[in-house]
């Protein structure tokens, strides 16, 4: 049986994890290629205009499954193990996915205030006809490899904030920045203006957990994580923060204003960028290059 | 510390009890004016470009009254919730104040235990005043909503044109007005003997719309640029469920575990505000044999835009005419005057072909 896995949104947020859990179980699987030009124009006709980006990005990749696959394997993320909720729009992905796509969906509710993680990977095996046995044996194998994924991510890390070029750390989703089709490539393009960029996932969880009053309980996990990263890479010396939102991201509208907030107390230059499905290359690269020339 | 004015957000016309209840504690309120194009304009300067529609205007309707000497602002946030109203009152204090205003927050929870106790901060009332000014207030509130209601019966139903909205606007200026709470009952009995000399056409068969969405925009008349106004002007009779005390059962009584079962097939689980709701009242007025649904919601509103999809689809398994409103500060009236106009001929040419 062929499972597929749509390659944008909640993938990123465990690249390596799904696939090597239904690797494991014996499934065969297939990923939808890198976000292109097609992928992102049949998602963009086939989803409610106000939507954010990144979910009409999504929605093309799971159109280009359609037909192709068995199953189209949607999880339905609702709190992750600190009972920290993710994006609303989250929720309901496997609903509209069903409306999209004829293709059959796999779904699972992973709901940590409700039920452990595992407990619903094995209600998701047990949808599979895997016993209980099997699925913790992929969890454990799920795990171990992506464990592996994060050291090299660390130990690469360590190497590249000793750099002496300029260091811009870069704040967003997962799936904006691991995407290159969708942040335009924007790793390559500060390489090539001579500056190192730092993805803010890379940074390692070092335990930031210190409350701070000043700001609010944010009961999204990325809301938490990023600004404990934030606090986690201000102990080194950065040049400069670029924060990358995609178009229509409820969240970001939030979040933005405590990001710049913090950079701007520090006194480190803070650039925010928009994008979507009509941001242009040329405009990207010239504020790009502009924010480039303040940091001298 | 300065004595506290208190002002609030406007909210149709619940904005006159807000008003009331602040008074009846004996804390000074300022009450916004009315919003209008300017208030709106103003707050979406400050606000975050990306931030909701609501949070726009409720920053111009504070603008207007810290203009005029308020000091403190009263926002209730619901913090279980899932959508951006959570982090309200943070963000607006955040911006009021590098805007350079020096105003309080308090904000409250959708949670009758912190009611309480910052409403005894402020005003030291007991807690036989404080449960008994809100008496006052649910009373008011649900006899406004009483009002809305059959305004929206009479409305396309009158025989002199407009005589039903101006009794509303009157009636909502006596409660407004009121002086003593024990006037109440009598100011009560004047408007429904004036309501009840309305001559309407009784036996007239007309076409039903339900209105479903946000709470906010759904129950401001002037963010909705009066939707049920014209509506009815048109002969149509308007529908609503989503409203205040709506809100509030639904707090008391899980309702949220009744809807999510009938809303089972469409969407397994809550995106957040009324995402689920505007489900479950779509399918309601799709299977009592309406004759259109207007859905309303503030431009990018997470939990409305995840849903509609499923409401498109609602519409198309139903063949109930449907129309989705996207409010912001840069939609103008006159198209949504034409797209309401549009949306009335395909309503009423549907209920003539249901009847043959």
């Amino acid at each position: 049986m062929k499972i597929g896995i749509p390659r944008a949104l909640i993938y990123w947020k465990r690249p390596s994890f799904w696939e090597s859990f239904f690797e494991n179980l014996g499934f065969e699987i297939l990923l939808s290629p890198k976000t292109n030009k097609e992928i992102i124009e049949m998602g963009v006709k086939n989803s409610d205009q106000e939507n954010c980006f990144s979910n009409k990005v999504y929605f093309g990749h799971l159109i280009w499954l359609d037909g192709k696959c068995d199953l189209i394997f949607i999880p339905r993320l609702k709190t992750n193990e600190e009972k920290l909720e993710y994006c609303p729009k989250f929720f309901a992905l496997p609903d509209l996915a069903k409306i999209l796509v004829k293709t059959k969906i796999l779904t699972e509710t992973f709901d940590e205030r409700k039920e452990k993680f595992g407990k619903s990977l094995e209600k998701l095996g047990k949808k599979l006809d895997k016993r209980g046995k099997e699925t913790k044996k992929a969890f454990a194998f799920a795990l171990s490899k992506e464990r592996e994924l994060r050291e090299k991510q660390e130990k690469n890390f360590l190497k590249r904030i000793k750099s002496k070029n300029e260091k811009i750390v870069l704040i967003s989703h997962p799936y904006n920045l691991d995407d290159e089709y969708v942040n335009l490539r924007v790793k390559e393009r500060l390489e090539k203006l001579g500056a190192e960029a730092i993805f803010i996932n890379e940074i390692p969880n070092s335990g930031f957990q210190i409350p701070n009053p000043k700001l609010p309980k944010f009961h999204w996990e990325f809301g938490k994580e990023i600004m404990e990263k934030i606090e986690a890479v201000l102990k080194y010396k950065i040049d400069g923060a670029i924060e990358i939102s995609s178009f229509a991201c409820g969240c970001d509208a939030v979040l933005k204003e405590f990001i710049e907030k913090k950079f701007k107390e520090n006194k480190i230059p803070f650039l925010y960028l928009i994008i979507d499905e009509h941001t242009g290359e040329a405009g990207f690269q010239t504020r790009l290059e502009a924010f480039l020339d303040t940091l001298k | 510390m300065e004595k506290p004015i208190v002002t609030f957000a406007n909210w149709g016309n619940y904005t006159v009890i807000f008003k009331t209840l602040f008074k009846e504690l004996g804390v000074e309120v300022l009450p916004p004016e009315k919003t209008n194009p300017n208030a709106i304009t103003e707050g979406a300067k400050l606000a975050p470009e990306m931030f909701c529609f609501p949070m726009k205007v409720n920053l111009g309707n504070y603008l207007s009254a810290i203009e005029k000497g308020a000091n403190t602002i009263f926002m209730a946030t619901a913090s279980g919730g899932s959508c951006r109203l959570r982090y309200y009152g943070v963000i607006q204090d955040k911006i009021l104040k590098e805007a350079g205003h020096k105003t309080d927050f308090i904000v409250f929870d959708q949670a009758i235990g912190d009611i309480y106790s910052k409403i005894k901060e402020i005003s030291g009332a007991s807690l036989y005043q404080i449960l008994k000014v809100f008496y006052h207030f649910y009373r008011k509130l649900r006899f406004i909503e009483e009002l809305e209601r059959r305004t929206q019966y009479l409305r396309p139903r009158e025989t002199e044109k407009g005589l039903t909205d101006k009794i509303l606007a009157e009636s909502i200026s006596k409660i407004d007005n009121l002086k003593n709470e024990k006037e109440f009952p009598k100011v009560k009995k004047k408007i429904l003997k004036r309501l009840s000399e309305i001559k309407f056409n009784k036996n007239k068969e007309l076409p039903r719309v339900g209105l479903i969405g946000e709470i906010y925009t759904v129950c401001d008349p002037v963010v909705n640029f009066e939707v049920e106004k014209k509506l009815g002007k048109e002969g149509i009779e308007v529908h609503r469920e989503m409203d205040l005390s709506y809100q509030l059962k639904k707090k008391i009584f899980f309702k949220d575990f009744f809807i999510q079962r009938k809303i089972k097939p469409y969407l397994g689980s809550t995106v957040g505000g009324h995402g689920r709701d505007a489900i479950y009242e779509m399918l309601k007025y799709a299977k009592d044999g309406f004759d259109g649904v207007i859905h309303l919601l503030p431009a990018m509103c997470m939990p409305e835009v995840t849903v509609r999809p499923i409401l498109e689809k609602l519409h198309q398994e139903y063949q109930i005419p449907f129309l989705s409103l996207s409010l912001d500060e840069q939609v103008a009236e006159a198209g949504i005057d034409t797209r309401l106009e549009a949306f009335v001929d395909v309503v009423k040419n549907y209920h003539a072909r249901k009847k043959t």
